[in-house]
Formats: structure tokens, sequence, C-alpha cells
């Protein structure tokens, strides 16, 4: 039997998924900030010799277009490439793509002289720098006050570190013990991940080994453009107002070989830190292509060959070098929803009502009252998800940009942040109602425990809520309320570097997803049935679904 | 033959109920009895009972009777609990539905979220707070639990759960609970999460404790009907009941929290594997159980199981599943068994599993109109089956449907049959290599300083090619390998493991805090067992710590010897440095904390000893029975000796290609490995790396 067989190919494959994974375990179980080891916010991967995606780990859907953007920065920037290297880059115009939190790690795999692959991940630490702790203020208006810029430079060099790079790092940090520990962790990922590769082309012959991850990505090409060609063909068009009475536009084409994503006609890049890069803009687009086409299988290179996307540059899509970065993820849901909203309508089948669709990303720190030590929270957070035909929605997951990714247990978050959670509770305000439900959102409440805390917090979809499909109703829109210990409450959806003090209380609401069909045609059983579990009062049932409960 | 000592295993399984009986006599001779006979629900114990018959076994003349089943997950599974009441601390009632919020199936827009085993209607809340240091925060207040138990009641609940927040820290609120439901409601069946686990994060111990609750009555009732049937029929003692933590526990006990029944199948190989690795002198195995539908593997390091706290069931890539926090052994499961369906997807490309032919139709060879090409089709046509002796000889090969099932993979390939069925057991192979490799390369651990242990219908099938792939030192296949579970059921110690989350930094006085968390968990375990008539000095345990860097969450567990003091923290973090260091290749400069403990308590009920026989000839040719071709897959055609396995005595030896079957078992013996069959008849084979 010929090494080239197709069974050997196969194997070679699973061998790669299973190295990305291992990846992904091994930084899981090491890292030091919570971001990462608990909420996940964080990828592995393996491209071919030219930094095309070729296996990637759990994580979130949102991190796997990065990697091989960042490879082949390194590529273009680096001659001197050497066995036992290691990568790290940041800075979204020297191969970094997202904010300057996530570091990315690469690291070159050798046989003998020969460059065959890269092993990489990417995770958000916890602080680098910047002016304001965390890393992430919606008063930035450039880069510089994000924190420090690291442009795809190595910090191991055949196999040994070069303390200076290390120092630099950890020094510009308010967090040095968490950096260098998740620096450290996503080190032994990618090692890791090496070893794998390296017994895999040692086994079956370095030929062998490439063959299979070009067929791998054939493979994904195959399945996507079969998909492509069951889709309807034409172009569709959507202008949407955002939360801060902007429009954005959208006009997506799709023929037999290419689906094409125009976005140039959007507005003029931000002084603040919503901006979103070209790379970034693309992995929306690419987010809701592999969900239209090829959700079962991982995703590669070849499944996003048939995608063409079009910006401009200075845009807030295609922001220029130097801008200010730091929330860009809250303009990609954007963009990621307004690509699925133009379409629904046309896909149902495949595309449900829209979701509470926003990171919407929570920052507090102060000094923990119990260890004194000083305390972040980052975390995005879960809501509810849109009906469709047949099935109400998801109550509280995380959003389409999050995937395998896990919310923070209140006992740990009590013991780790010194604050008290008073509250997790499904959200059920008014919204969302259809023939088909959307999903509950969530209610979480975080009562302060010492002066001198911070709130910082970014959301959308907070004025202009979930979009409903057939008539259903939309959903209940996200915000963040803070109570103060005097009682006063205030109500917002971006707040930056709030004070916070002794029983302050944040409370984080997140919005239902939206309904499908007309209310009034929901099933009476299923009325009484919300009804009964207190998802929607009676008074409520009887005027929206013309229910007597 | 004056007093022979009985020991008795009984497995209910979901299609036969089986029995392995042991009879040691006074000269240290031993006999063993199998025997199989169909589970009969919803009485399970005529099953028992009938097997006991079956096998000539009377009730009356056993000393030790060790029993497993599948009751528990099967009521989980197949949604056969009662109707669950749940009570948490006020604010945290959706905690169950909101679990933690992951999609695993990240690209499908159409995920569907697993729906909670409780509705919100029965979800209750009562005020009152404890801190995570376990101190009261603010005083339970039951003024409203009589309100919400006549819900429950109006609404049929048959079980209650308690989970409120911090218990695994200070357990008062949650006993206090307890208390008055069973003042208030004596005939409920109640659980609250600290009589179940002392870890954090409260969905999954709400979910841990909702699920207990779900199956209590069933298996209560279960139990009850066992022991009062065995009993009725003479059995002296009450049998004792295999758990997930590879120890057995009494049957009151574990009618109490059943839920710890959960894996008790695997549980029981995995430990034979353990104590058979140390009878021969092999203490690190890679242990590996093939059945019909799944693989499973775990890695036995120093005789020692790894216990661990992180079991989920139904969870999969494409759902996020249920949490149980109750000591299981660390396992990995892949869908490949021997009906495993071979099938080709749109694109061309072969896989095998994780869908089951199961046991009807089965394989195509069944020819019970099974059209789907299977593993064990796969296997018969390379003639690693005998065809002749299928299934011990109890069923008729149909061959002709195996070469249609096979053909049509082939031809959805491009391929000829053979090179078909040497891609379904190469891929099968493949999927078995990386599963293995999860629980052995991933954490560590050398392959080639440990022996591969295989067991189940199909584990020697596929043992070599394996441990080829691994570099295993060698493979070992234990005799009566189709029914070791239950041999491990009979080697089990009375084990109960303890997990009690608590942090301590490594600085002065921490000895003292350590040293008191294990007295405290210690002093209740020895409590447990004199309750039950165990002399506590007989007690054994084993004490481990769970460390990690400061601001890490998750924890490496280290053993501690000896009653703990400050003069030994330095060697504890030493030790967990080197343990850190081997799994994840670096170490840090940064402060050690604790965690929590895992105390492992333990104790002798009777164990089997097994005995050596005599060493005789290393010639095999009275088990020789023939020769005949086998494809090997990667290595070819090879014309092959076949032996008898019931007539392989200590001592034999030969050389592969080879293939020993029994009626239970099917070995295939690689060219150039080296057997030999030791003095309790497993099956040695060096595959000479």
């Amino acid at each position: 039997m010929s090494e080239n067989d197709p069974i050997t190919l196969e194997i070679i494959q699973n061998s790669l998924q299973a190295a990305a994974d291992e990846m992904f375990a091994a930084m899981r179980k090491t890292a030091m900030s919570s971001i990462i080891y608990e909420v996940l916010d964080m990828g592995t991967g393996i491209t071919d010799a030219e930094g095309r995606i070729a296996s990637s780990g759990a994580g979130i859907p949102a991190f796997i277009g990065v990697l091989d953007k960042s490879v082949q920065f390194i590529l273009s920037k680096h001659d001197d490439i050497r066995p036992g290297d290691v990568f790290i880059t940041n800075d979204p115009w020297h191969g970094g793509v997202t904010h300057l939190n996530d570091l990315v790690l690469a690291m070159p795999i050798f046989a003998g002289d020969q460059l065959i692959a890269w092993t990489a991940n990417i995770a958000h630490n916890s602080d680098v720098g910047g002016m304001a702790p965390g890393s992430l203020s919606g008063e930035a208006t450039e880069i510089f006050q994000e924190g420090l810029r690291l442009p795809a430079v190595k910090i191991i060099r055949e196999g040994e570190l070069d303390e200076a790079v290390m120092d630099i790092i950890t020094i510009n940090s308010r967090m040095p013990d968490f950096l260098k520990g998740d620096v450290w962790a996503a080190i032994a990922s990618v090692r890791v991940g090496a070893r794998r590769l390296e017994g895999l082309a040692a086994k079956y012959g370095v030929d062998t080994f490439l063959r299979a991850m070009n067929h791998f990505m054939d493979f994904g090409e195959r399945a996507a453009r079969a998909e492509l060609a069951k889709l309807p063909h034409g172009s569709f068009e959507l202008s949407e107002e955002q939360d801060d009475g902007r429009i954005f536009n959208v006009k997506v084409t799709i023929s037999d070989d290419e689906f094409l994503v125009d976005l140039r006609d959007n507005p003029d890049q931000d002084t603040g830190p919503t901006n979103a890069n070209r790379d970034g803009t693309m992995i929306c687009a690419q987010m809701v292509f592999k969900a239209l086409t090829d959700p079962d299988s991982p995703a590669n290179d070849g499944s996003f060959r048939p995608l063409k996307v079009l910006t401009r540059e200075g845009s807030i899509f295609d922001a220029r070098e130097g801008s200010a970065i730091g929330f860009y993820f809250e303009t990609e849901v954007r963009t990621y929803d307004l690509i699925w909203r133009c379409l629904a309508p046309h896909i149902p089948e495949r595309l449900p009502a829209g979701h509470f669709s926003s990171i919407c990303g929570t920052f507090i720190g102060g000094i923990h009252p119990d260890t004194g030590r000083q305390y972040t929270i980052v975390e995005p957070q879960i809501g509810g998800w849109g009906a469709w035909e047949g099935r109400d929605g998801n109550p509280c997951i995380f959003s389409g940009f999050h995937g395998e990714t896990y919310n923070t247990p209140a006992e740990i978050s009590e013991a780790r942040n010194g604050l008290y959670v008073d509250r997790m509770a499904l959200n059920t305000a008014p919204g969302g109602e259809g023939q088909f439900n959307g999903g509950r959102g969530l209610i979480l409440e975080y009562r302060i425990r010492t002066e001198n805390g911070f709130l910082t917090a970014g959301y959308t979809r907070s004025r202009i809520k979930p979009w409903s499909l057939e008539g259903g109703e939309e959903g209940s829109g996200n915000f963040v309320e803070v109570i103060k210990a005097d009682g006063n409450a205030e109500t917002h959806s971006f707040v930056s570097g709030m004070a916070l003090t002794t029983d302050d209380v944040v409370r984080v609401i997140t919005s239902s997803g939206a309904g499908y069909g007309d209310p009034k045609a929901r099933d009476p059983e299923a009325v009484r049935r919300d009804v009964k579990n207190g998802l929607i009062t009676a008074e409520r049932a009887a005027t929206i679904h013309g229910v007597t409960v | 033959m004056s007093n022979p000592i009985r020991r008795v295993a009984t497995d209910v399984g979901g299609t036969f109920t089986d029995l392995v009986a042991f009879e040691t006599r006074d000269d240290g001779t031993m006999e063993i009895v199998t025997a199989k006979s169909d589970t009969t629900p919803p009485d399970f114990e005529t099953g028992v009972l009938n097997v006991l018959k079956k096998g000539g076994i009377d009730p009356e003349t056993v000393n030790f009777m060790a029993h497993g089943t599948t009751v528990v997950i099967n009521a989980l599974t197949e949604r056969k609990g009662v109707k669950v009441g749940l009570i948490t601390t006020e604010g945290f009632r959706d905690v169950l539905e909101i679990a933690r919020g992951n999609r695993p199936d990240f690209f499908n827009l159409h995920y569907e979220k697993p729906a909670p085993f409780v509705p919100r209607h029965l979800r209750a809340e009562l005020p009152g707070r404890m801190t995570y240091m376990g101190e009261e925060r603010a005083p339970l207040d039951l003024s409203g639990l009589p309100e919400i138990l006549d819900e429950f009641r109006a609404e049929s609940v048959e079980a209650v759960a308690v989970c409120l927040l911090h218990a695994y820290a200070n357990t008062a609120h949650e006993k206090a609970v307890l208390e008055e439901i069973r003042r208030l409601w004596p005939e409920a069946s109640i659980v609250a999460s600290h009589q179940i686990t002392r870890e954090w994060r409260e969905y999954e111990r709400t979910n841990t404790a909702v699920l207990s609750a779900y199956v209590q009555p069933v298996a209560a009732n279960y139990l009850g009907k066992l022991d009062d049937g065995l009993k009725s029929q003479g059995l002296p003692k009450s049998p004792y009941i295999m758990q997930s933590n590879c120890g057995v526990d009494s049957l009151a006990a574990t009618s109490d929290v059943p839920i710890n029944m959960i894996e008790s199948g695997p549980a029981s190989g995995f430990w034979g594997a353990a104590e058979l690795g140390k009878l021969i002198g092999e203490p690190n195995v890679l242990a590996l159980d093939i059945g019909g539908t799944t693989a499973k593997c775990s890695l036995i390091e120093d005789g020692e199981v790894r216990i661990m706290t992180d079991y989920w069931i139904e969870r999969s890539g494409k759902s996020a599943g249920y949490p149980i926090m109750v000591p299981v052994v660390d396992l990995v499961e892949i869908g490949n068994g021997g009906g495993s369906i071979a099938w080709v997807d749109d694109f061309g490309k072969l896989h095998v599993g994780p869908q089951s032919a199961g046991a009807l139709p089965g394989p195509a060879a069944y020819g019970k109109g099974g059209f789907d090409a299977t593993t064990t089709d796969a296997n018969l046509w390379l003639g690693r089956i005998n065809r002749e002796y299928f299934c011990g000889g109890e069923v008729e090969a149909d061959m002709k449907a195996a070469e249609t099932a096979l053909t049509a993979v082939g031809e959805k390939l491009g391929v000829s049959t053979d090179e078909a069925a040497q891609g379904i057991v190469r891929i099968a192979n493949n999927n078995m290599v990386n599963a293995l490799k999860l629980v052995s390369l991933n954490r560590g651990h050398d392959t080639r300083d440990f022996t591969l242990l295989a067991f189940g219908g199909g584990g020697a099938m596929h043992a070599v090619a394996l441990g080829q792939e691994l570099q295993v030192k060698k493979v070992v296949v234990p005799a009566a390998a189709s029914v070791f579970s239950a041999f491990g059921m009979m080697m089990s110690d009375l084990r109960r493991d303890y997990f009690v989350t608590q942090l301590v930094d490594l600085k002065e006085g921490a000895g003292d805090t350590i040293e008191a968390i294990f007295a405290e968990a210690e002093g209740q375990a020895r409590d447990t067992f004199e309750a039950e008539g165990v002399d506590p000095e007989e007690v054994g345990f084993l004490r481990y710590g769970k460390f990690r860097y400061q601001n890490q969450e998750h924890t490496t567990e280290v053993q501690l010897d000896g009653p703990v003091t400050d003069a030994d923290l330095d060697k504890i973090a030493q030790d967990f440095h080197e343990a850190y260091e081997r799994e994840y290749t670096y170490r840090l400069d940064a402060p050690v904390e604790m965690v929590g403990i895992h105390l492992v308590a333990r104790a002798e009920v009777g164990k089997l000893e097994m005995k050596p026989a005599e060493m005789g000839s290393a010639d095999a040719t009275t088990a020789h029975k023939g020769r005949r071709e086998v494809d090997y897959a990667l290595e070819g055609k090879h014309e092959a000796d076949i032996y008898d396995g019931d007539k392989l005595n200590p001592g034999m030896a030969f050389t592969g290609p080879a293939i020993v079957e029994d009626s239970g078992t099917t070995i295939v013996i690689h060219p150039g490995n080296r057997v030999e069959i030791d003095a309790y008849r497993n099956v040695h084979i060096h595959i000479g790396n």
C-alpha cells in the first residue's frame, strides 16, 4: 500500500486536528488569566509552510482566521527563520489582526532544513500596558494608548528565551506575573504542537505530510463550493442604523464560484477605539460564510477560497495604521451580524433570527479586599439567541463570536475577585416573542466590596435591538446598570473607567434573542408553559400572544 | 475440597447479565465459572438470580459478592428518572439553565443547548448566604420552605435536590435545609450537594445534585429489590456495589448516593488492569477496553488509577452535555468498537464510527439485515477473525453480506474490497491511537515505559497494531479478556474518594492547615467505614494535594506522605514543580498554592488473590489448530499459525504471524512478535522495537 493512499492522508489529517486540540488543552491548563483558562478567549492552529491555515483547535470561531494572517506577516518580515524559534506579535498592522491584548505566538516547524509548517496560538492577555488597567479604554484615540506594540519579533531564538524581549513585555504590564505566566503557557502550547508535527513528518515522510495538508485544504474548498452552489444566487443589500446613529451598508453577491461581500460604502474610521482593520473584517465574512456552507467540519484555508471581501481604506472596517482598535470586536460583531441579517430573509433555513449579538465586554477592576492583590475581570457575556422555524432560541449562550467559551462561576468569581455575585438569572424582560420565541438573556449582579474600583463596558444592540424574522418581536436589548450605594441608578451601553466603591452594584443585562413568526400564532400550550415558568407575565401573554392564562 | 471460598461478580448490562465466579480451594487451586443470561427489566433481580442458577451457584455458599450495573447511566440517558424539585440560594435558581454558556459546535447557528433536568417553575430559592471562606454572610431563612414543598407536592415531585452557594466551604445551611425538608416531608427522596461533593463551581455542583436526585428513587428501588431477592435465596451478606472510582461500596451507602455508580462498568475493567499489572510486575499500564460500540482507555501509573471529578454525560463536539462532579476513573472514550459503521462522506473521505450497528442488526456478517460495513466485517474479511468460528461458533458468518457491504465502501473510495477493509482497520486503529495519546503522550508520559493491556471483546484484535505505533514495552492480553471487567470487581477494595476545595497559600503555618483538612476528611472516612462494620484500623489512606501556581485555575495532583508540617512545604513545592514541568514542559518561579485535597480511603473486603500456576514446556503444538491467510493491513498478507486460546498453558511460547482464538476473544499477533504465556495464563506479546 502506497504511503500516499487516501487512508494515510486521512490519518495525517486526523492527527493534525488532534495536535491542534492538544495545543489548546495545554494552554488552557497552564494559563494564569481567567480570560484564557476559564473564558477560553483563545485559539490554536496549524498552518502550512506558507502560512495557510491547515487545522484549528477548539475555542472561538473569531480567532480561527487570525493565525494564518499572523504567520504570513512573519514570513514577509523575516528572512532568518530557524528551528526552535518562536515569534510574538500583537499589532494589527504587523500580523496581529485583533487588538493589542491578544498575543499571537507562532513557531516554525522544520524537517531537516526544510520549513514544513507552523504551530500558532492567540490569547487575550489581561494587561499589556497602555492608558487604562486592562489596556482597553473607551477614551483611546490612537493605538499607542492601548498598550505595548509587538511587531512580530522573536521571543525564543533557536530554543533560547530572549530575556530582553520578555523583560520589555512584562515591565510594560500592570500584571507582570500574569503576563509572564500566560506567555509561557503559549510557548508550551506551540512546542507541544511542534513535537507532534515533527513526529508525523518523520513517520510518514515530508512529501506525504505536505501532500496531506494540501489535500485537506482542497477538501475544504470542495465542501465550500458544493454548498455555495445550493445558495440562492443574486445580489442582496442591507442598510442598518447603529446605536450611535451611523448607518452601515453591505452588499452580498452570490454566484456559482464566488461569495462577494462589499463593505466599501461605509463611514470613515472613528477617532475612538471601535475601528476594525481589514484582516478583522475578512474574519467576520469568513464566519458567516462558514456557517452557511459547511458548519460541520473544521475550517481550513480551502474553506474560505470562494470568499471575496471589498473594503475601503480609511473606513471603519479598514482603519489606517495607528488608529485605536481596542474595542474592534464590537464593530466586528456588528459586521458579522450585518451580513447575517442581510441574507437571513433569503436563506431562513440556514439563518435564525438575530441574537443578542454583542460581546458585551465587561471590565471590572480594583483591589481584592481579602488578599490585597489587584484583580481584573475581563469577560464577554452570554445572552439570548434568535428563534427559527420550529424552535425557540437558546437562552444564555455566548455570541456568534465566541464558541467553546465558558462563563465564570459565581463561587470562583467571589474568591478570585473579592466581590459578591448577588444574582445570576434569566432576564425575563418583554421582548423576543414570536410563534417561536427568542431565548432569554442574562441578569448578572456584581456587588463591589472595596473603594477605588472601576468599570469599563462596551455593549451594542442596546438602542437598535436584535432583529426578528417573519413578524416576530425584537429582542430586549443589552445594557449595563450601575446602582450606587446611595440608591441612584444609571444605565449605560458604553462606559469607560467609571469609579466604583463599596456596595455599588453593577448589573449586567443582556438581550433576549429575537422572535420568529407572528406571536399570535404561538401554540397556546407553549404560552401556558412560559407563564407557568415565569418567563412571561399573564398580562403580557394576553397582549402579545392573545392567550389568556 | 472442605471449605472453598466463593467470590461472585454479577454485571447487569443493557442486553445481558454476566456472571463470573472464582472458587478458591484450601490448596490454593482455583476454578472459574462464567455464565450469561438475559437482562430482565424492570425486575433486574430476576436476571441476577437466573444467572446465578445457570452458573450453578447457590447464593447460600457465596462468601463475597460484587455487583455492577448500568441502571444509573441508563436512567439518565433514557430520561427514565423521577420528577425533581430544586432548591437554591436566592438569586441562583436559573444557574441550572444558564449552565456555562458554551457553544461547542460553534459554526452551527442551529446549535441546541441541552435542556435542564428541572423546569423553571420547580426551581425555588431560599435567602441566606455563605462566603467563599465559609463564613455566614446572611442567615438562612427557612420560612418560605413549607410553601415551596407544598408546590412540589402539588406538582408530583418525587425527589428534591438542594444546592446552596459555597456549600463546599461550609455545609451548615445545606444541612439545615436538608433537616427541615426531612421534618416537613419525610417520604421525599432528598439529596444536598455537599453529600456528593465538596468542590466549587455552582453549576456543576447543582447539576450533580439534580441528576443524583433524578436517579435516586430508581436506583434505591433497584438495589432494594436486588438485596431482597438475593437474601431470600440465602445470600448471607449484601452484595458490594461497583463504583465509578474503581472501588466497591456497601449497598446501603450506594442507595444514598447512587450517582457514584455512573461509570462502574469501565471502572471495574481499569481497576482489574491496575491489579493485574501489579501481579505481573508491570505497574505502568495503558489499559484499553474495546467493546461493541466504543473503545475506552485509561493510564495507570505505579499501579494507581487516576480518579478525577471532571466527568460529563452527553458531551461532544455537538453538545455541551451535563457535568456530574463525582469521582470517576480518568478515561477517554471514543465511538470506535467492533460494531462501528464505516462510511464515506460526500467528499470521498472514509470514516469509522461513531455510529454503531449495535446488537441488532449488528455487523453485516451477522446476516440479520445489517447492510453497513463495520470494523468486525473488515476484520472477518481480512482473515483476522475466523469466519468458521465467528462469535465462538455461535453465529454463522454471512461472508456474502460482509463482502457486499465492504465492496460498497470500496466503490465509493475507488479502491478494491481488500483495500477498503484494510482502510477501515487502519482508520479505526488511528482513532484509537489518538485516544491513547490523549491519556499518555499528551500528559507527558512516554508510552515506551508502559505496557498496553487490552481487553473487552475487541481489544486483542487491535492491540498489537496500536502497541507498535505507540512503541509500548509490550502488549498483554489477560486470560478471559472478554469478562475482564468482572475480574476487576473482585479485585476491588471498599473505596471512597473525598475531594474538598480549600485555598491554602504555601507559607508559614500552611502545614498545620493542610494537615487539619486531611485529618477532618480522614475522621469522616473512618466514621463512615466503622458504621459499616469495618475496623477503623484497617482503613488505609492515600493523600493527594491539588496544587497550582497562584492565579492559575487548573491544578496538578501531588501525592503527600505522612502528616504534613511546615517542614514539608519546600519538598511539596519541589514535587509540584517537577510534576508540572513533566506535564507542561516548563516551570515558573511563582508562588504555589493548594486549592484542595483528594483523599482516597480504602479497606479490603475479601478481595481475590491470584495464585500462579506451575510453568510448563514452551512447546505450544498441543494448542496449535491450523494455519490460514491473514491480512495485516500495513504488513500485508501472511500465512498465520492459529492457536486455541483455551489450550494455551503457562510457559508456552511461539512467534507471530499468529492468531489466538477462544470463544470470546481473538488475538491478532503480527509477524515477528514473540509470545509467552505467563503463570496466570495471560498472553504476553513482545513487539520488538
